[in-house]
């Protein structure tokens, strides 16, 4: 042959006879997630104080916080991963994990309107919190030390 | 002669979004092209009066997948011009880096897809893996591979150290090694200059008369870059844009692979002049709202995209608009199309890199 | 508007070399559906590095004379002009009748529909703390 570009891929197929495939046996075999990847959401109930700041400024409306009944709940198929909730938390209750999204199935959602990927924290009632923490701490002065 | 109308679109194998073009036939010949778009309008700029501007820069991330990074960094542009916000020396580097990471994506992706259309899938999964590595890049790097929301009003939200920028640059290094056989294929395979070569020229005259941009204009032989303009630290590289003459398909593929060499050529320089250290300042919040309005111009990979925003000191603007590249460079594949083989067309569309959705938004 | 000023400063920055880069429609508030409203229309001139525009307000009611003689990309703006804001522009060089886009409100920026809309925001937010409280 005179050209010797006639056959331009052949160096490329050649190698490619000796060397691993570039791509990965997907479900069984799942590459780790860089750090530093946006994944999913994690609340820490213990430490939110409600002030609602995340669900004001979360672009895509994912979050609801309640005040009055301290609770957090997020949709996660509706979050869109951007981080801003946990830019603005001031008291560090959020963060964001390298874990991907769960993937739901239309079995997931299901006649009766379940909310797949809808996820709700209840926070305990300060009064109630610190009723319990008093009466813990009075039946342990109580308590017999027999 | 009797006239034959054959829709091409909305579902086609080259394309991988709607476009429908009503082609007017005589024999093989095409006569006239009628383009209809609109089957994913989203009116993402009528979200401006819902959508808060903070959170508009994200709307604004998802006109487009593959240049999403561009747009997010266009709007913040935008407002920060606005705003009077001064936005730090590290992260006004730190995004054109990472624009110049996104071209190299957005042509590697664009180069599969071409060798797919013409029939060569072989070349497409070999384009395919090296973007494969860009994605990887893009993730450790943004946290995102495809949708990277790193711009905010007034900066950047994450850095990336000096150690690893150079193995950023060595990694592309290796990529641009790893490309030049791929390229060679695409310059010299015979099947492909078959395809390629003559067909859907583009004169210069032509291209100016249309209003071209981008690549498109660049093939033939027009020097036209936003990048030409020195802002956003072009002015402090060496930078010449990239020109071929003859205009035709294969010229426009040559233009989009020499751009590939010379992004990895022009990240080499910002790393090299971007000012070191850790914990330098990466955001200057803005403060108010938005007052004032301001046409922003970019290079996207794409080509020239503008972007107009009017704001009247209320948390809503009044007006956003984006003009994407594509929008700029249909009347241009119309007039390649008028005239063509009717087996030529699929190659002419795809060489101006359709974007369907930029184009409407 | 000035037609034939207007057509004669278009001509001009076509003879000396600019490429239009963008003409753009934005809806002047306040909406009110009553009048006809006022539009504002940009058009955007490149050379080089340099950026010019011409700025018209027009109504409804108005004629916009085409650009299309001059500058061959024009028409794909002046028909999303048509659709999207409802002006009258006159003699597009390709006239796509009203095909270019399909959205489900008809001429979504008109003073009509951008009020619809401010009112529909309006009462979801409305609706939205009326639950919480």
């Amino acid at each position: 042959m005179s050209n010797p570009f006639r056959l331009p891929m052949a160096p490329r197929a050649i190698r490619n006879l000796f060397s691993k495939p570039a791509t990965r046996r997907y479900p069984y075999e799942i590459r780790p997630r860089f750090d530093g990847a946006r994944g999913t959401i994690k609340f820490d109930v213990d430490t939110c104080n409600y002030c609602t700041l995340c669900a004001k400024r979360c672009p895509a409306a994912a979050i609801t916080v309640s005040r009055e009944d301290r609770t957090w709940a997020i949709e996660h198929l509706t979050c869109i991963g951007c981080n801003v909730c946990v830019e603005v938390c001031a008291k560090k209750s959020l963060a964001m994990s390298t874990e991907a999204k769960h993937v739901h199935t239309h079995a997931e959602v299901g006649p009766q309107g379940q909310r797949p990927g809808h996820e709700e924290w209840h926070g305990a009632d300060p009064a109630i919190a610190a009723a319990a923490a008093k009466a813990a701490a009075e039946l342990s002065i109580d308590a017999p030390s027999s | 002669m009797k006239r034959t109308i054959v829709p091409f679109g909305p579902q086609h194998p080259v394309l991988a979004e709607p476009l429908v073009l009503d082609l007017v036939l005589e024999d093989e010949k095409v006569i006239d092209a009628i383009p209809t778009i609109g089957y994913i309008h989203r009116g993402l700029e009528a979200m401006v009066d819902r959508v808060e501007y903070t959170e508009m820069g994200f709307v604004v991330e998802r006109i487009c997948g593959i240049c999403s990074f561009m747009h997010g960094m266009g709007y913040c542009l935008a407002l920060e011009s606005i705003m009077s916000v001064e936005v730090p020396d590290r992260a006004r580097w730190l995004r054109i880096i990472w624009a110049e990471i996104s071209r190299i994506q957005s042509h590697l992706l664009w180069l599969g897809l071409g060798a797919d259309a013409f029939g060569f899938e072989n070349l497409f999964m070999h384009c395919w893996r090296m973007r494969e590595e860009i994605l990887d890049i893009f993730e450790k790097t943004t946290g995102g591979r495809i949708i990277h929301s790193v711009n905010r009003i007034g900066g950047v939200k994450r850095d990336i150290s000096d150690s690893e920028l150079i193995a950023i640059v060595a990694r592309l290094d290796g990529l641009g090694k790893a490309f030049e056989a791929t390229a060679r294929v695409f310059a010299n395979d015979p099947s492909i200059r078959h395809r390629m070569s003559g067909v859907g020229v583009l004169s210069m005259a032509d291209a100016r008369a249309v209003d071209a941009v981008g690549p498109m204009a660049r093939a033939s032989g027009v020097r036209m870059d936003t990048r030409l303009a020195g802002q956003n630290l072009y002015d402090q590289i060496e930078f010449e844009p990239v020109l071929e003459t003859a205009g035709d398909c294969l010229a426009r593929v040559v233009v989009r692979m020499r751009e590939v060499r010379q992004s990895i050529d022009l990240i080499h320089q910002m790393v090299d002049k971007m000012p070191k250290g850790e914990g330098l300042p990466l955001e200057n919040k803005p403060r108010g709202n938005p007052s004032g309005e301001t046409f922003t111009r970019l290079e996207q990979p794409r080509g020239e995209v503008v972007y107009y925003v009017k704001a009247n000191g209320t948390k809503y603007l009044e007006r956003f608009r984006a003009r994407t590249p594509t929008f700029a460079n249909i009347p241009a594949m119309i007039k390649l199309v008028k005239g063509c083989d009717l087996a030529d067309v699929p190659n002419i569309i795809l060489t101006i890199d359709p974007c369907i959705s930029c184009t409407e938004r | 508007m000035d037609r034939q000023g207007f057509l004669a400063r278009v001509g001009e920055y076509h003879t000396n070399g600019w490429r239009l880069a963008i003409i753009n429609a934005t809806t002047v508030p306040p909406v009110d559906a009553a009048e006809p409203g006022i539009f504002e229309i940009s058009w955007g001139f490149a050379k080089d590095l340099e950026f010019e525009t011409i700025r018209e307000q027009v109504t409804t009611a108005d004629e916009v004379p085409s650009v299309s003689d001059f500058f061959g990309a024009a028409f794909l703006y002046e028909n999303e002009m048509r659709e999207l804001f409802g002006l009258n522009v006159t003699g597009i060089g390709l006239d796509l009748g009203g095909q270019l886009y399909k959205t489900s409100v008809k001429i979504p920026f008109s003073h009509a529909a951008v009020k619809a809309r401010l009112a529909a925001t309006a009462a979801a937010t409305a609706a939205a703390s009326g639950k919480k409280a």
